[in-house]
C-alpha cells in the first residue's frame, strides 16, 4: 500500500470526475485518514450542489420554465419574420397626385392665375398712363435741383429739414397732376419735426 | 415522441469509433441545423422546443448561480436560446452542443454582471430594509427542500460561494453544478484544461476553507 497520503488536489479529482485508479482505490481502502477526508469533500460538495440547486429550482418552478419556453419560442418567431410594412395613408398616395384632379379646383386655379395677370397688366398700364411724356422731364427737374443743392451745400444757413424739403418739392414737381392735391394735404418733413 | 435522429447515438452508431458519442441533444440541434439549412423553419422551431425543454432546466440553474437574480438568470436564459437557435448554422455537429450552448450562456451571464456592475456604480446605496434579496413565489406548501433553502446552513453555503473569485466561481459552477467535464469546460471557457483544473481545485479549497475552518489541510 503507498504510505503516502493523496493530495488534495487527488481528492477533490475523485470527488468530482469519478473515476478512481486502482492505486487510489487500494490506497482509500487501507488508509482510514484518506477515506474520512474523501468522505468530507464529499459530502461538502453535495451539500453545496443541493443548496445551489434548490435555490435555483426554487426560483425557477415548472410554471415559470414554461412561460420562459413560450417567450422564447416567441421571440424566435419574431425574429423570424420580415419588418411589417405600414401602408402610406392612401389619400396622400402617390396617386392622388399624379392622376385626378377635381375640375372644381382647376376653375378656381385658373381664375386666380388669370386674376393676376390681369392685375399686373392693369397695373403696369396705369403707371405708364400716369406718367407718360413726364418722365424726361421730372428726371431733368430732379436731377437740376440736385445739382441746385449741391451748389447750395456750402451755403452754412441752410438746415437739414430745409434741404430735405427742397428734394421732396423738386420730385413733387414731377410727380402725376392727379396727386398732387394729395400731397398738398400731407405734411413735409419739416413741418412735422 | 421522439425521432430516431433524437435518439442517444451508441459509441458504436454512425460516428467513427474514435469520436466520443455525442449527446441526444447534439444530435438534435444538428438536425435542426439541417431543417435550417434547408429552409425549413418552422419545422426547426418545433424541434428546438424539444431542446428547449431538454436544456432549460441546467440552464437556469447555472444562470442562476451566476447572477444571483431569477428575472437577470431568466432573461440570460431566453436570449442565450435565442442566439442558438438564431446562429444554429454555426453550430459544429462533432462537437457537444451542450458545451457550445453554456458557452454561450455563460458569456451572457458575465455581460450581463458586467452591465449590473456598471448600473450599480451609479446607482445610490439602499435602504438596509432593501437590500434583501428579491424572493420569488415559492410553493405554496413548503417542502422539505424548501425548508433546506431557508436554513442557515444554506445561506452559509451560497455566501461561501458568492465569496469566490469569478473565475473559480465559473469554473465551479460549470464542473460541479452544470455536471460539466473540465474538458468540456475548458472548451467552453477558451482555458487550457489544466488552468481550468487549478481553478478548480482552488475553489473547492475555499469553499471547504469557508465552510469548514476547523478542518484543516493535510
Amino acid at each position: 500500500m503507498n504510505r503516502r497520503h493523496l493530495t488534495d488536489d487527488r481528492l477533490i479529482d475523485i470527488c468530482l470526475s469519478g473515476p478512481v485508479s486502482p492505486a487510489d482505490e487500494q490506497h482509500l481502502a487501507g488508509c482510514p485518514d484518506c477515506e474520512i477526508r474523501r468522505t468530507e469533500l464529499a459530502s461538502l460538495l453535495t451539500e453545496i450542489d443541493t443548496a445551489a440547486t434548490i435555490e435555483a429550482d426554487a426560483a425557477f418552478p415548472a410554471d415559470r420554465l414554461a412561460r420562459q419556453q413560450a417567450r422564447i419560442l416567441a421571440r424566435i418567431d419574431q425574429s423570424g419574420r420580415p419588418g411589417r410594412v405600414i401602408a402610406f395613408p392612401a389619400g396622400y398616395g402617390h396617386d392622388a397626385l399624379s392622376t385626378r384632379t377635381r375640375p372644381m379646383s382647376r376653375w378656381v386655379a385658373a381664375a386666380a392665375a388669370a386674376g393676376l395677370i390681369v392685375g399686373l397688366a392693369a397695373g403696369h398700364l396705369s403707371h405708364d398712363f400716369g406718367t407718360v411724356g413726364r418722365p424726361a422731364v421730372a428726371h431733368g427737374a430732379v436731377r437740376q435741383q440736385i445739382a441746385a443743392t449741391t451748389m447750395r451745400e456750402a451755403a452754412p444757413a441752410m438746415t437739414d429739414d430745409e434741404f430735405l424739403g427742397q428734394i421732396e418739392a423738386a420730385i413733387d414737381r414731377g410727380g402725376p397732376a392727379a396727386l398732387r392735391p394729395l400731397d398738398a394735404l400731407t405734411p413735409r418733413a419739416w413741418e412735422v419735426r | 415522441m421522439r425521432t430516431p435522429s433524437q435518439r442517444a447515438v451508441s459509441p458504436t452508431g454512425a460516428r467513427p469509433a474514435s469520436a466520443p458519442a455525442l449527446s441526444k441533444d447534439s444530435e438534435l440541434a444538428g438536425a435542426i441545423k439541417a431543417l435550417v439549412v434547408a429552409g425549413d423553419r418552422d419545422a426547426a422551431r418545433e424541434r428546438f422546443a424539444d431542446l428547449v425543454a431538454s436544456q432549460q432546466r441546467r440552464a437556469v440553474r447555472i444562470a442562476y448561480h451566476y447572477l444571483r437574480d431569477a428575472h437577470d438568470a431568466d432573461e440570460a436564459v431566453q436570449d442565450a436560446f435565442v442566439k442558438v437557435f438564431t446562429h444554429i448554422t454555426s453550430y459544429r455537429e462533432d462537437l457537444p452542443f451542450e458545451v457550445w450552448f453554456t458557452r454561450i450562456l455563460v458569456n451572457g451571464c458575465l455581460d450581463m454582471r458586467k452591465a449590473r456592475a456598471r448600473r450599480l456604480r451609479w446607482a445610490l446605496p439602499l435602504a438596509p430594509a432593501a437590500e434583501a434579496p428579491a424572493s420569488e413565489p415559492v410553493a405554496a406548501h413548503p417542502s422539505a427542500e424548501d425548508r433546506l433553502v431557508s436554513n442557515e446552513r444554506a445561506r452559509e453555503i451560497v455566501a461561501a460561494v458568492d465569496q469566490l473569485p469569478d473565475r473559480q466561481r465559473t469554473v465551479f459552477t460549470l464542473c460541479h453544478l452544470g455536471e460539466q467535464s473540465t474538458a468540456e469546460v475548458s472548451q467552453a471557457l477558451g482555458l487550457s484544461e489544466a488552468t481550468v483544473r487549478v481553478h478548480l481545485f482552488r475553489a473547492v479549497r475555499k469553499l471547504r476553507t469557508l465552510l469548514s475552518p476547523e478542518r484543516s489541510l493535510v
